[in-house]
């Protein structure tokens, strides 16, 4: 069985992109105090607790109009 | 013609400042790299889950590229499609519903043209992410378990493709219809429940578009023939032309 | 030639007649002023001259061209303003108006420099944050900048003052008052001020119904005041004027305001006469001698009473 560091190369990248996902919806739920319905505090915990989907949501109808 | 480019383009500058097309892409890519790496994985956290428990005993196969694509084909159809729908939910609905497309109508723009741009647009994202996700899996599968056997490559990821199209459709039908995000939602995902009740008719089976997104991997290791699957892609490639042009008539009756 | 004809049009939403056999027409180069209160109709005749609602019975013409409902052929000759519009706020103004020129089939060349030009005129030149973030006034400049850019040979603009402030209103006048003569202007409102500083031509419809129109001289005529009003220095001199039996046959029914008098004739001349030889007989000196004008305000309040 291969040790975790030698699987590490291929399993980071994933991280990254997730990590990449929901800092970026983080990041917009936070510089963007507009939402089409919920508040701050329902978006950060959807964006941090659902996987791939909750930044999905977010960003698709979650997200206020003005720019 | 020019309309069509100029509108066509709009989508994307929106897709790009709306976070639809990031969105799209980093999920994809993230579902085409962590199904081989959960095919792979999976048996292993098994097999120590088991051994927490030794009155169990698991047998489990040691995992192949066939896994890896089975695991592939589940996630796009399940998640990945989720996230399309999810992502263009608001792309017919949210203008009517807002009112921004009137004033493009008045501009003299056809609402034809409205229907196909929107169509293309979504669909050229769709294409490109989807091919994103296929490329990563390819690269682990390849990675993980080398050179391996694959048929009918070609229409096993056309057939997800198509479906993704024809849901793409039913988003625009439903927003042209309902002038509402949780409208077109709720007619997409009523209509995927729909299939899925008709697929448990045995006769309906090889005629349900749902097929092409559920039994790919099948094709892809020659448990499947391309006859089995040929009924399903007419009527999905039927079902996206009479949606489209139901769009563009409802959409002619319709009052702004 | 008629810009704009409206021949016998209905609507109703439900059971609610909303139009009621509307017939009007607005000729070339004319501001004219559609006017009615809240819920007239107004909105629903401009958005079914742009073919986005279809009539239940009657005719449009754009420049002699039937409007048809969903097709869009007549719009290429209108330039519209909706009453709040709403723009794709993640673009800036000038992405906003090269969309607007690309889809109208404009060149490229064209489309910047006149797409420079409007937003000049309107007062946006060098604004380049995205639309989202623009207030309601400068949306609604960016309204007429995006109404303009095909030079239309009509705009039709719906209530474009009414969610104004001030300073916002009389930009948007302004603005309209320059486009004066170059395209016609079809303009909706129930702000009377508005109407009397920039139209030519005025309808008014109440019910669904139209219930006055034409220029606004010729309705002023039509309603010719009857009205003459005298002021005087003294109430002495009132005494004395309204005494002389020379004027007798017009004081009956006259209304007195202080040292003022309205007297209310049919035969103007006439009465102008009588009460000119009167003062100069009796060497009463008025302060004023006043033919009272009717507004457009008096006129709107008699018809949609």
């Amino acid at each position: 069985m291969e040790t975790l560091m030698e699987m590490l190369p291929i399993i980071l990248p994933l991280f990254i992109i997730q990590l990449i996902l929901m800092v970026t919806a983080l990041v917009h739920v936070l510089r963007h105090p507009n939402y089409r319905f919920g508040s701050r505090g329902i978006w950060m915990v959807v964006v941090i607790v659902l996987q791939i989907i909750g930044p999905v949501l977010y960003f698709a109808i979650g997200r206020g109009e003005e720019d | 013609m020019r309309a069509y480019a100029a509108f066509c383009n709009k989508e994307f500058m929106e897709s790009v400042r709306t976070y639809k097309l990031f969105i799209m892409g980093a999920v994809f890519l993230l579902l085409g790299m962590m199904s081989p790496l959960l095919a792979r994985f999976t048996p292993a956290i098994l097999e120590a889950v088991a051994g927490e428990m030794p009155e169990m005993v698991i047998i489990i196969p040691e995992p192949s590229a066939y896994d890896s694509w089975l695991q592939f084909f589940s996630n796009i159809g399940q998640m990945g499609l989720l996230a399309l729908v999810i992502v263009f939910s608001g792309l017919t609905a949210g203008e009517i519903g807002k009112g921004t497309v009137i004033n493009m109508l008045t501009k003299g723009l056809s609402r034809g043209t409205v229907i196909f741009s929107k169509l293309s647009a979504a669909a050229a994202i769709w294409t490109v992410c989807y091919l994103l996700s296929i490329l990563a899996a390819f690269a682990y599968t390849a990675y993980f378990w080398g050179a391996h056997e694959t048929h009918h490559v070609f229409l096993s990821f056309f057939s997800m493709w198509l479906y993704g199209i024809l849901l793409i459709a039913f988003v625009i039908f439903g927003g042209i219809l309902t002038a509402s995000i949780y409208g077109s939602m709720l007619l997409t995902g009523g209509v995927v429940v729909v299939m899925m009740l008709i697929n448990i008719l045995p006769g309906a089976r090889p005629y349900n578009p749902i097929t092409l997104s559920g039994e790919n991997a099948l094709l892809l290791t020659a448990q499947r023939t391309v006859s089995d699957f040929a009924p399903a892609l007419i009527v999905c490639a039927a079902l996206i032309l009479l949606l489209t042009a139901g769009s563009v008539a409802v959409f002619n009756k319709k009052q702004l | 030639m008629d810009i704009l004809r409206v021949e016998n049009v209905s609507k109703s939403f439900g059971g609610n007649k909303v139009i009621d056999g509307l017939s009007f027409a607005v000729p070339e180069n004319s501001v004219f002023g559609f006017l009615g209160q809240n819920g007239a109709g107004k909105t629903t005749t401009m958005k079914m001259a742009l073919g986005l609602l279809k009539p239940d019975g009657g005719e449009m013409y754009i420049c002699g061209e039937q409007v048809s409902c969903g097709q869009t052929n007549t719009n290429r000759h209108i330039g519209y303003l909706p009453d709040v519009p709403e723009f794709y706020p993640y673009m800036r103004p000038k992405e906003y108006l090269r969309l607007c020129g690309e889809i109208t089939g404009l060149s490229n060349d064209i489309i910047k420099s006149r797409g420079a030009e409007l937003l000049a005129l309107v007062g946006l030149e060098g604004v380049n944050k995205k639309i989202g973030g623009f207030s309601r006034g400068m949306k609604q400049r960016l309204g007429i900048a995006q109404a303009l850019l095909n030079e239309p040979k009509l705009l039709i603009c719906d209530e474009p003052t009414s969610a104004l402030d001030p300073i916002g209103r009389k930009e948007i006048l302004d603005i309209l008052q320059q486009v004066k003569g170059k395209t016609t202007v079809v303009f909706s409102t129930h702000i009377l001020s508005d109407v009397e500083r920039i139209c030519d031509r005025i309808a008014v419809i109440s019910k669904g119904r139209l219930v006055l129109s034409g220029t606004i001289q010729e309705l002023k005529a039509r309603h010719r005041a009857d009205g003459l009003t005298v002021e005087f220095a003294s109430p002495g001199d009132l005494d004395r004027f309204m005494g002389d039996p020379h004027v007798a046959p017009y004081t009956e029914g006259a209304a007195q305001n202080g040292l003022g008098v309205t007297l209310h004739v049919n035969d103007m001349a006439a009465a102008q006469t009588a009460v000119i030889e009167t003062l100069a007989q009796g060497r009463i000196l008025p302060l004023k001698l006043e033919v009272m004008e009717p507004t457009i305000e008096s006129l709107f309040l008699e018809v949609t009473k």
